[in-house]
């Protein structure tokens, strides 16, 4: 498993418009890619779930995957999660 | 042919497009076993349809427009394997039918998303509940129309269109609208007089078989449908449509000219307005300014009222488009049919007579105050005049200008920039008139609003059509209740204006010069026609008919001291 903690640094947080830009990055790798923020847990794939994180500006997130790609996904989502606004 | 009431003038030429109403009914009968992999497969099949609506939606948007990208979420949304699961299995495992188990879904996702105290995301609430409720439109087989794909040269035909809707209507492409409610002072009717666009209301076209794409020709010059004209009915149209051209194109020379009777009485003539893009075509018509600026219409499709900072950009932004011309708010004016979506209204059994206007804003003082103060704010960079809708008497006055006071004392003690502003009431009640008298020692300027005036005056609903033709605003009472309100502004030195539906009738809109108004304010459609006509008339005379139109009880031999004037 490859894992990587960072903070949401988006002005209003992880909102729908940059959250549906995540999910669409997430489809493109096999393995699945979870997102754990406030003791929730959610698919990285899936806009229904995320968006009831509340990914909120300031907020600590842990990104994980296992199997194929799992380093590449982690990366690519908390470069995502930090970047996008 | 059928028959309508036609609320702005011009002739369309079109082809046909029915406005389905949607059904968001729910079905919560117990699904039996037997049906369920049918009800999954409906749930399915209604998605997909969905789904194909929202990209076809999509194609024709620039892939950087919000509109694109708010599609695509919601298609992201739609194709959630996650959601998708959760719905199949509320079918199988709670026996729900399709539209319940969707509603079940969606309202949870919904009330999760409000939970996370976020005001972002409560407003996406209400964009999932939305979408939930197109899908089990959807399931019932009614998604109806994309809005996106209506081609040019439309006649839209629907039961009814709200001020929401109508906002969002692709207006390029629409030649006409019919709706089967609605009459000449319904807030469509001003919608669609503002837009230029040839209207029918009350129109009840449902008992022709209209099918989509048939031919129809809308003739609101005589208020009539026609269903698949024949071509000598096309050509006789045709030809009437050219001679309206011809005259609309000679009002045009009226447009930069300021308006005077032909023995020099001047006449100050404003615009109704309820947006910000219709005050850039004001110098289309060379109006005088701003009669009446409508602020609730611009909070009409929004999520939440605009906060102090927004309203004062607002309204800073509109004083800079006017240069200075004459700018007249009117503060929101919520209640009755003009409901919003971000603010929660209590149902009343009668809202017209219930909590509107003023008495609304004086129930939420805060939404006085963000307002007040934006407006007080704004006025420093040019001339404001602010008026309040549906007072009656004094003791609302006392309460306005406490509140005018407070925020005065909060923005000195902030150390804000702020300035003088003109106050004034719009007149439609009864009472209102009745009590003019005590109130007008604080005010600057009253508006006679005669929409309002003649509903409450003659206890007639003016959305209720069957009334229109019986209890007209031009009739002897009504008339009786803007010469007293003339009258008693007058002697008191107070400036009055009218800016109700009458002022925008070319025939009537030089007697109420006559009668003594200092101002009319008219929709920006009607501006160049009543330009026209005042500035053919001579004051001396029109005092004259005023005296004259004021002496007749009935209104039928008022109608006919119109037209033997003109």
């Amino acid at each position: 498993m490859y894992e990587k903690s960072v903070t949401i640094t988006a002005q209003h947080g992880i909102h729908t418009r940059p959250a549906a830009l995540l999910v669409k990055e997430a489809k493109n790798f096999q393995c699945d890619v979870l997102v754990e923020c406030n003791g929730k847990q959610a698919s990285a794939k899936s806009l229904f779930k995320l968006q009831t994180l509340g990914l909120h500006n300031g907020v600590q997130v842990r990104v994980f995957a296992q199997g194929e790609q799992a380093k590449a996904a982690v990366e690519k989502v908390t470069e995502l999660l930090t970047t996008l606004s | 042919m059928i028959k309508g009431i036609a609320v702005s003038s011009g002739i369309a030429f079109g082809q046909a497009l029915k406005l389905q109403p949607y059904d968001n009914s729910l079905d919560y009968r117990l699904l039996p076993f037997s049906k369920i992999s049918e009800e999954q497969q409906n749930f399915r099949d209604a998605l997909q349809e969905l789904v194909e609506s929202l990209q076809d939606a999509g194609k024709n948007l620039s892939r950087e427009s919000d509109n694109y990208q708010l599609i695509e979420a919601d298609l992201l949304l739609l194709e959630d394997e996650e959601l998708i699961h959760q719905i199949i299995n509320s079918i199988r495992e709670l026996q729900f039918s399709a539209s319940a188990a969707v509603e079940r879904v969606f309202e949870h996702q919904a009330s999760e998303l409000e939970s996370l105290n976020d005001d972002y995301l409560a407003s996406r609430a209400d964009d999932v509940r939305g979408l939930g409720k197109r899908l089990i439109s959807a399931i019932n087989g009614t998604l109806g129309l994309d809005l996106s794909k209506l081609q040019n040269d439309t006649i839209l035909l629907a039961q009814d269109i709200t001020p929401a809707e109508f906002a969002i209507l692709p207006l390029k492409r629409i030649s006409g609208i019919v709706l089967q409610t609605g009459g000449l002072n319904s807030h469509t009717a001003i919608l669609a007089k503002a837009a230029g666009i040839p209207a029918l209301l009350s129109c009840h076209y449902q008992d022709q078989k209209i099918k989509n794409g048939d031919s129809l020709i809308l003739d609101a010059l005589s208020g009539e449908l026609h269903v698949k004209p024949d071509e000598e009915l096309q050509q006789i149209l045709e030809e009437k449509y050219f001679q309206e051209a011809i005259r609309r194109q000679n009002l045009l020379a009226f447009k930069d000219k300021p308006v005077y009777t032909t023995d020099h009485h001047k006449v100050t003539l404003l615009a109704n307005v309820g947006n910000l893009n219709e005050i850039k075509h004001l110098s289309d018509v060379g109006a005088d300014g701003i009669g009446l600026f409508r602020t609730e219409f611009m909070v009409m499709n929004a999520k939440k009222i605009p906060d102090e900072q927004a309203q004062y950009l607002l309204y800073c932004n509109a004083l800079q488009s006017l240069e200075g011309n004459i700018f007249t708010i009117r503060t929101l004016d919520i209640g009755a049919d003009k409901e919003l979506p971000s603010l929660s209204l209590d149902s009343e059994e009668n809202p017209a007579l219930g909590l509107r206007g003023i008495r609304y804003c004086l129930a939420h003082p805060e939404l006085l105050r963000t307002q007040l103060r934006a407006v007080l704010r704004a006025s420093y960079h040019g001339p404001i005049r602010l008026m309040f809708p549906m007072v009656n008497h004094v003791e609302e006055i006392d309460q306005i200008f406490a509140m005018v006071a407070r925020c005065e004392k909060e923005l000195h003690e902030e150390e804000m920039l702020f300035g003088e502003v003109s106050y004034g009431i719009v007149v439609e009640t009864p009472a209102a008139v009745m009590n003019l008298d005590s109130m007008l020692d604080r005010l600057d300027f009253v508006s006679i609003g005669t929409n309002d005036l003649t509903q409450y005056a003659m206890a007639a609903d003016r959305t209720n059509p069957s009334l229109n033709k019986d209890y007209p605003s031009f009739s002897p009472a009504i008339l009786k209740l803007v010469k007293m309100t003339i009258d008693t502004a007058k002697s008191n030195n107070v400036r009055v204006a009218l800016c109700g539906e009458l002022a925008s009738d070319p025939q009537i809109a030089p007697i109420l010069v006559g009668m003594g108004l200092d101002e009319l304010s008219v929709s920006l459609g009607s501006m160049l026609e009543i330009k026209s006509a005042i500035c053919q008339c001579e004051y001396k005379q029109l005092k004259a008919k005023a005296k004259e139109i004021l002496t007749h009880n009935r209104i039928e031999s008022l109608q006919a001291s119109l037209s033997e004037n003109t």
